[in-house]
């Protein structure tokens, strides 16, 4: 097989014998040295140049501005030092923003995460016209954010919304989708479903599609049910992309803006800050009270949350995956065996 | 700021060098425009500002302009794309077209616009109602806008509901009933609570235009004329929130959500029967009358009357921005279009009220009746409102303030959700934490 490779013409180079004899390298072979220790980093070096660019320098300079009252028109004023960070942990409408966020975040991430694990393990059955299912779960995705949240926030409207309309004809009271915390949540949660469900579910897909069929099998002929199969073998084999999904899903779930901002456009988030995320607290700050560095702030807390977040994640991800490695858990174990002993 | 000036000199630099490249000519940009030297020029506005036809004949008689127009939906979010972009130092038009409202926040970087007095400013000067051009003036005596309209209020109301509701519905009998010129608030409340009773219906959209009005009409506003701010311990203001407060707590606002009204459904359906109009706000009704799909059967009409004397409510500027690459040209179409031969045009166009004397006089000759009010002289009616308004001194937080202090607190009132007592304390709250200790 490795003789197959064109790769071991390089591999075979011989190195060993060049050194032995020692003769001064002519200026070519300084050229390759330097070509086959220089290179790869160049190769990479677009895209560190780039992030250097657009994503460490913003990120250090909007450090450099929340030290400093920075009004967005006028531009820099005095240095402040953290002053803009005490304030603004002492601010009631930052942890508002904050408890809105992880509101938001939880009413979508929890129920699409089930939905699209459900939609992926029907998908993943022996269905007429696969493609077919499988394009129309991403069709929404491809539908603009702001396409959606105008949809949306019309059939939420309060009093000309359609689902008030059809609540009133079957005599209920209207919901105030837009005055109440928690069915502005659940609104803005729908509008993020809608829109992200089908596209973790196509991810879930492609990783339920790895998991061996001889498993699913054999379980089958030893009596395990589609219920028993789905819960002892397609969740422990996917777990690395579960996890990946839920990070993808609190990263995004963190940083939401265009769903709450188009949901009430008059407003940044709710008359009374109802479902008003960090993010969109953030703009308000800049764009509206003008207050460059106080913003910059926000922006840099928010910018640690997700770290912390992503830790989190990271850690409880490290642990699957060698928990999976070492030990597989009783029900995997179980499933292998009897495969193996099926097979044998 | 070093650092953005830096890296706006090079994006200015970068996009200077691309247009010479596009237009592959032009030697200098002060050259004025022909066919031999094409100049595009951008514009930003907002609403319904009536434009498009006007765009079409100066491209005509200026051979080589080329205008190129962006409208922004609603002033709020004009103001967002003028601060995004000020702040950057790059991207805005070569024309902005800027609201009364924010005119304060701008007045604290009219260094980053062109002084029109060098274009010309000082021979036209005499065109508009004075207290106009000087709003556009700042505190070092340079003009950095040429006003488009004003927005003197008078009072739209739903000639068919009043009929059900046995009232007068003909614009006379109306202007009278609410006291004519010495019309208060408290005739306009206790017809709304009249109304109430006979209907069961609501008197107003909602109670944050109601509250702009008043605001509008009073002599010092959120700002002293000394730039103090102007509201706590203020009891005239005081004084008209509890009466706004008692008659949205007696019924009389629909709650409605401002510049949206169910995509204009509220104005067809009979929610309110009254309305505070400022000129612009009769393209608005227009519009939103539009997307509901009501046409003149709706019933609204327009009365010369509003309650608590004359008020001024908006009205836009159109300035030229220093990062513009042709302020001549720029400074030249800005004057055109305000000048009062345009500002008719853009009047019939908008709806709104011209803000040049001649224009206003035109107006009035002409008394050409508003087919959406019911054939009302809304050009007359303005012209009648507009007399006694005095500017009101706008601070740098107005529209802050008028948004995001007392928008929450009125929005309380409009939902029940707070007692007159408990909005004001709400309001004093937010002016604290966003304005004062912003």
């Amino acid at each position: 097989m490795e003789g197959k490779s064109p790769m071991t013409t390089t591999v075979n180079r011989p190195a060993k014998t060049l050194a032995a004899i020692k003769p001064k390298p002519t200026f070519k072979q300084r050229l390759n040295v330097f070509d086959v220790k220089a290179s790869p980093y160049l190769y990479i070096a677009p895209f560190f140049i780039l992030f250097a660019l657009v994503g460490l320098f913003p990120l250090v300079y909007t450090f450099v501005v929340s030290l400093f009252d920075w009004h967005l028109l006028k531009g820099q004023g005095d240095f402040v030092g953290l002053q803009n960070f005490t304030e603004v942990l002492q601010d009631r409408f930052f942890w508002n923003s904050l408890f809105n966020t992880v509101s938001i975040f939880l009413l979508s991430a929890i129920p699409q995460l089930a939905v699209a694990l459900f939609l992926a393990a029907v998908l993943d059955q022996n269905l007429r016209a696969k493609t077919f299912w499988r394009m129309s779960v991403l069709l929404p995705y491809i539908v603009t954010p702001v396409a959606v949240a105008m949809i949306f926030t019309n059939m939420f409207g309060e009093q000309y919304g359609l689902i008030n309309n059809v609540l009133g004809n079957f005599g209920l009271d209207p919901v105030m989708w837009k005055n109440e915390t928690l069915p502005s949540h659940i609104a803005i949660a729908t509008m993020v479903n809608w829109r992200w469900t089908g596209y973790n579910a196509l991810i879930l897909l492609a990783a339920m599609q790895a998991v061996p069929r001889d498993l699913y099998e054999s379980a089958a002929l030893d009596g395990a049910g589609a219920l028993r199969r789905f819960f002892s073998i397609t969740l422990p084999s996917i777990r690395p992309t579960m996890v990946f999904v839920v990070i993808t899903s609190t990263i995004g779930g963190l940083q939401i803006f265009t769903e709450p901002r188009l949901f009430d456009p008059a407003t940044a988030g709710g008359s009374q800050r109802q479902f008003q995320t960090t993010v969109l607290y953030l703009w308000e700050m800049a764009f509206q009270r003008q207050n460059f560095g106080k913003a910059s702030t926000i922006a840099w807390l928010l910018f640690l949350i997700i770290v912390l977040f992503g830790v989190i994640n990271y850690l409880i991800s490290r642990r699957i995956a060698t928990a999976d490695a070492a030990k597989p858990t009783r029900s995997t174990r179980r499933a292998r065996k009897r495969a193996e002993r099926t097979t044998r | 700021m070093k650092f953005v000036r830096r890296h706006t000199a090079t994006a200015i630099a970068g996009v200077a060098a691309m247009a010479l490249l596009a237009t592959g000519c032009s030697s200098s940009p002060e050259q004025a425009a022909s066919a031999d030297n094409p100049v595009e020029l951008t514009v930003t506005t907002f609403g319904t500002f009536g434009y498009d036809d006007l765009y079409a004949e100066y491209e005509e008689a200026n051979p080589g302009v080329k205008v190129k127009a962006t409208n922004i939906d609603r002033g709020s979010n004009a103001r967002t794309d003028a601060f995004t972009k000020l702040a950057a130092g790059s991207g805005l038009s070569d024309v902005v077209a800027i609201e009364e409202g924010w005119l304060g926040s701008i007045m604290e970087v009219s260094d980053q616009f062109v002084d029109l007095n060098e274009h010309g400013a000082a021979d036209i000067k005499d065109n508009w109602v004075d207290w106009k051009f000087k709003q556009g003036t700042d505190p070092d005596g340079r003009v950095i806008g040429y006003g488009t309209d004003i927005g003197p209020q008078g009072l739209c109301y739903n000639g068919k509901l009043f009929e059900a509701a046995g009232m007068p519905s003909d614009r006379e009998s109306v202007a009278e009933l609410f006291g004519g010129g010495d019309a208060t608030w408290e005739t306009y409340f206790k017809l709304g609570e009249q109304y109430k009773a006979a209907t069961g219906k609501a008197w107003y959209d909602q109670s944050g235009f109601v509250w702009n009005s008043m605001v509008n009409q009073m002599e010092e506003g959120y700002y002293t004329k000394d730039g103090e701010l102007n509201i706590e311990g203020n009891p005239e203001m005081k004084d008209k929130f509890e009466m706004l407060a008692a008659g949205t707590a007696a019924g009389l606002s629909a709650n409605q959500t401002q510049w949206d009204w169910g995509n204009g459904k509220a104005f067809v359906d009979g929610s309110f029967a009254t309305f505070v109009c400022p000129g612009w706000m009769l393209g608005t009704i227009k519009g939103q009358l539009e997307s509901a799909g009501g046409g003149t059967e709706s019933g609204w009409d327009f009365a010369d009357v509003f309650p608590g004397g004359a008020s001024n409510w908006g009205g836009a500027f159109l300035s030229v921005p220093k990062t513009s690459e042709h302020p001549a040209e720029a400074a030249k179409l800005a004057a055109w279009l305000t000048a009062p031969e345009q500002q008719v045009k853009q009047s019939a166009a908008a709806n709104n009220f011209p803000s040049t004397l001649k224009a206003q006089e035109k107006l009035v000759a002409d008394a050409t009746p508003n087919v959406v009010f019911n054939n009302a002289p809304t050009g007359v009616i303005l012209a009648n409102r507009a007399k006694g308004v005095v500017a009101q001194f706008k601070g740098p937080d107005d529209s802050v303030i008028q948004e995001n202090v007392f928008g929450p607190a009125l929005k309380m009132l409009d939902a029940g959700t707070a007692d007159a007592d408990k909005a004001w304390s709400e309001a004093l709250t937010l002016l604290n934490d966003l304005v004062v200790n912003n």
